[in-house]
C-alpha cells in the first residue's frame, strides 16, 4: 500500500515484461534468420510478383471503364462461330432411339433411364410404352408420358453442393476422397 | 525426372566456425549433448543441470540473450560476449542458451552447422516432444496497382482469319444443367498425362470391346471424347454418350439437376479406377494403382497425431487424388477479415498443427491414457497433376443452412509446394534444423504450373461453371459451347473453385508437343 513498494513492484513487473517481450522478439528474429540463411524462403520474390499481378488484375476487372466480360453466350467464339443459348444439335438417344435436341438431352435421358424422382413414380408407364413400341413395330411418334416443362431461358447451372463434411468447430474431417 | 536439390541450402560456414571445426571437430558438440534439454513446447535449450540461474561472467546479469562458450562453457551476455572472445584466444564460437543456436562472436552473427543441428535434432527426437509451429515470415507486398486505362477487353479475334488454334480446343454443348460436367471434362482432357495417354491410344477402344465386351467403359468414353476434341473439328461437341455412360456408372448422381463439379471429378476418377482394377483383377492400394487416374492424380498425405503431454507422435499415411482446402479467412471475425485470402494461406491452414478439442481426446500409447492431441497434415508424396478444391461453402449448424462463400482467393500461376511437403513440415517442427529426416523425398519436383481453373459464379443453389485453360501460353475460356481467348488477368481475377496444376517439367514438355499446325486423325 505504501508508495515506494508499489512503484518498485510496477517497475519490476514492467522490467520482467520487457525482458519477456525481448525474448519473444529474439525468438522470431532467430527463426527468421535461420529461414533466410538456409534459403527456405527463396520464393519470396516470385510470390510477391504473383500477388502484384493478381491485385493488378482485380483492379482492372473492378474498373467500370473496362468493358467487363460480356455474357459469352451471345458472342462469336474464337473459331468465328455463334451458338444458340440452348444447344440445338440433334442426335439419337442411345437408350430409346428417339431424336433429341442436345440442350434437352439430360432431362430426357433422366426420364428415359428411369432416374430422378419424377421418373421413378411413373416408371411402369414408360416401360409399358417401350414394350408396346416393340410389339407394334412402329415408332411411337408423339406419345410422351411427361410433358417437357423445362424452361428454355434458364442458364445452365451447376453448383458446389454440400459435400458432406461438417467443420463448424474448426476441426477437420478428412476432406480427401479415396477412389 | 531430374534430381531435385534439397529444399534448403547448407550455408557456408564463416572462417571462424570453419577453423573451430578443423581444430575441435565434434568435441564441443558432443560434450554439449548431455546439456541439451527439449521443453514440451519443442524448444531446445542448453541446461547445465545447475539449479542456479545462468548469469553473465562479466556483469552477473541474467536478462537478455546469454551465450555459452563452446570452448570453456563460460556464460556471457550479448553485451559482453565480445569481451570474452577477445580475452581468450580461440574462443570464437558460442551457443545461444535459450535457443540452441550457434553464434560466431567475431562475425557477431548467428551461424549454422549441419553437424550441430544433427546433435540438436537427435536430442529433440530422443526427448520426442512436439516442435513449434512454423512461423512463416510475411512481408507486406507492396502492391502497385496499375490503373492505366488501357483497352482490356476479351480478345475476340475473327476465327476465320486465324485457324491456327491449339488442338484440343473445342466447345462442349450443355445438355441441360451439365456445365458442371463440361467444366471438369475440359480440365481433365487437357491434363497432360491423361491427354497423352488417350492420344497415344493406350486404351484402344476396339480392343477393349473385343476383350471385355462390356458396353460400359468410362475409359472408352473418355477416349472417344479426346478423339473428338483433338479431331480438328471446331463445332461444339455433345458429350451425350459420355453422360449416358457416367449415369450408368454413378447412378446415385444420375439426375437432371444442378450438381457439384468436384463431386463429378471424383466420380469420374473413380470410374476410371474401377474399370482398371476390374481389368487387372487387382485390389492394389490406391497408392500403387497404375490406372491412369491414379498415375496422374494420386498423391499421399501424412497425418501426425501428437500427444500434447509426452510428445509421442503416431503417423499415418493416406492416399488422395486431390486436396480440399478451407478458405483461410473462414472462422475469423468480421474485423479480422481485412486481409486477402490466398492459396498459400489456405495451404498453410491445411498443414498447420491443430489442437484437437478436449472433447476428442485420443488414447496415447505412451501415456496409456486419453490425452489432448495435436494433429498436423503434410504431403508425403506429390502427384503429377495436383487438383486443389476450394471449399466455398459454409454450414451453419444453428440455422441449418448453407451458403456459398464468394470471397476472392488469390492464387499463383507458378506454385512451389515445397513448404507443404512432409519433409518441410517435419523439419519445421524441429526448428528447421539441417538434418536428413527420413521423409526426405528428393526424387520428384515440387514446382507446378497451372493449366486449368474451374471458376464458379452465382449462388449455392444456382450458378454457372466455366473453365479457363492455359494452352501454348494463351488463356482460353471454355464456357460450354463457347471458346474465347482471354487475358490472363481475367483468370487471375476469377472466383476459382478448382485449380489444376501440373509438375513444371511435364508442363513445358507438354507445351512443346502441342503444335497448332498438325492435325490428328481421329481414330
Amino acid at each position: 500500500m505504501s508508495g515506494p513498494n508499489e512503484d518498485n513492484n510496477t517497475q519490476l513487473s514492467s522490467h520482467i515484461f520487457g525482458d519477456l517481450l525481448d525474448s519473444i522478439i529474439v525468438d522470431v528474429a532467430s527463426e527468421c534468420h535461420r529461414i533466410a540463411k538456409l534459403g527456405l524462403d527463396r520464393n519470396l520474390e516470385e510470390e510477391e510478383e504473383e500477388m502484384r499481378l493478381s491485385a493488378q488484375a482485380r483492379a482492372r476487372v473492378a474498373d467500370p471503364s473496362n468493358s467487363s466480360e460480356t455474357n459469352t453466350k451471345y458472342v462469336v467464339d474464337i473459331f468465328g462461330q455463334t451458338h444458340p443459348s440452348v444447344a440445338t444439335e440433334i442426335f439419337e438417344c442411345m437408350n430409346c432411339g428417339r431424336s433429341i435436341a442436345a440442350g434437352r438431352f439430360a432431362p430426357h435421358l433422366e426420364k428415359c433411364m428411369g432416374k430422378g424422382r419424377k421418373a421413378r413414380l411413373k416408371v411402369t408407364r414408360s416401360s409399358t410404352a417401350a414394350q408396346n413400341r416393340y410389339l407394334r413395330g412402329s415408332p411411337v411418334s408423339t406419345y410422351s408420358p411427361y410433358s417437357n416443362s423445362t424452361s428454355t431461358n434458364r442458364l445452365s447451372n451447376g453448383t458446389p453442393s454440400v459435400a458432406g463434411e461438417e467443420y463448424s468447430n474448426g476441426t477437420y474431417e478428412e476432406p480427401w476422397n479415396k477412389t | 525426372m531430374c534430381l531435385r536439390s534439397s529444399s534448403y541450402t547448407s550455408p557456408k560456414p564463416c572462417k571462424h566456425l570453419a577453423d573451430y571445426k578443423l581444430r575441435h571437430a565434434f568435441d564441443g558438440y558432443d560434450s554439449l549433448q548431455n546439456c541439451l534439454k527439449t521443453t514440451p513446447i519443442g524448444r531446445t535449450r542448453v541446461d547445465n543441470h545447475n539449479t542456479k540461474i545462468p548469469r553473465c561472467n562479466f556483469c552477473n546479469g541474467y536478462l537478455g540473450r546469454l551465450y555459452i562458450c563452446l570452448m570453456c562453457s563460460s556464460i556471457s551476455c550479448s553485451t559482453h560476449i565480445l569481451l570474452h572472445t577477445q580475452s581468450k584466444s580461440g574462443h570464437d564460437v558460442a551457443i545461444d542458451i535459450e535457443r540452441s543456436e550457434l553464434y560466431c562472436c567475431l562475425c557477431c552473427d548467428q551461424v549454422y552447422d549441419p553437424d550441430f543441428d544433427k546433435v540438436v535434432v537427435s536430442e529433440q527426437i530422443k526427448g520426442s516432444c512436439p516442435g513449434r509451429s512454423n512461423k512463416r515470415r510475411r512481408l507486406d507486398s507492396g502492391m502497385e496497382l496499375d490503373l492505366k486505362k488501357s483497352k482490356w477487353l476479351i480478345a475476340m479475334r475473327d476465327g476465320r482469319a486465324k485457324s491456327c488454334y491449339p488442338l484440343g480446343l473445342r466447345g462442349l454443348n450443355n445438355l441441360g444443367n451439365t456445365c458442371f460436367m463440361n467444366s471438369v471434362l475440359q480440365a481433365l482432357l487437357h491434363a497432360p498425362p491423361l491427354r497423352n495417354y488417350f492420344l497415344s491410344d493406350h486404351h484402344n477402344r476396339d480392343e477393349c470391346k473385343r476383350r471385355y465386351g462390356e458396353k460400359l467403359c468410362l475409359l472408352c468414353e473418355i477416349g472417344a471424347l479426346v478423339s473428338a476434341m483433338f479431331s480438328g473439328d471446331r463445332s461444339p461437341y455433345s458429350p451425350a454418350q459420355f453422360l449416358y455412360s457416367w449415369w450408368q456408372h454413378s447412378s446415385n448422381l444420375a439426375s437432371y439437376e444442378e450438381q457439384d463439379a468436384h463431386e463429378f471429378f471424383i466420380s469420374v476418377l473413380d470410374g476410371i479406377h474401377e474399370k482398371e482394377s476390374k481389368v487387372r483383377n487387382s485390389s492394389k492400394d490406391d497408392g500403387d494403382c497404375q490406372c491412369i487416374a491414379h498415375r496422374a492424380f494420386s498423391g499421399s498425405l501424412r497425418s501426425d497425431v501428437t500427444c500434447t503431454i509426452c510428445g509421442f507422435t503416431s503417423t499415418t499415411y493416406d492416399p488422395c487424388v486431390d486436396i480440399s482446402l478451407n478458405l483461410d479467412t473462414v472462422n475469423l471475425s468480421a474485423a479480422e477479415k481485412t486481409g486477402l485470402s490466398t492459396l498459400s494461406g489456405c495451404l498453410n491452414l491445411f498443414t498447420r498443427a491443430e489442437r484437437l478439442g478436449s472433447d476428442s481426446k485420443l488414447h496415447c500409447q505412451n501415456c496409456q491414457e486419453l490425452r489432448d492431441t495435436s494433429k498436423q497434415l503434410s504431403i508425403s508424396r506429390l502427384p503429377l497433376v495436383l487438383c486443389l478444391h476450394i471449399k466455398r461453402f459454409e454450414h451453419s449448424l444453428i440455422r441449418k443452412t448453407s451458403r456459398k462463400i464468394d470471397q476472392y482467393l488469390q492464387f499463383p500461376f507458378a506454385l512451389d509446394m515445397t513448404p507443404y511437403l512432409s519433409s518441410s513440415i517435419v523439419r519445421s517442427r524441429f526448428g528447421n534444423r539441417i538434418f536428413a529426416f527420413e521423409c526426405e523425398n528428393s526424387d520428384s519436383s515440387a514446382e507446378y504450373e497451372i493449366f486449368a481453373v474451374i471458376a464458379h459464379s452465382g449462388m449455392l443453389e444456382s450458378g454457372h461453371y466455366v473453365t479457363y485453360l492455359h494452352v501454348n501460353n494463351h488463356w482460353y475460356k471454355c464456357d460450354d459451347a463457347w471458346i474465347c481467348e482471354v487475358d490472363e488477368g481475367i483468370v487471375r481475377a476469377s472466383q476459382c473453385y478448382m485449380l489444376f496444376y501440373v509438375q513444371k517439367l511435364l508442363y513445358y514438355k507438354a507445351n512443346k508437343d502441342l503444335s497448332c499446325n498438325a492435325s490428328v486423325e481421329s481414330r
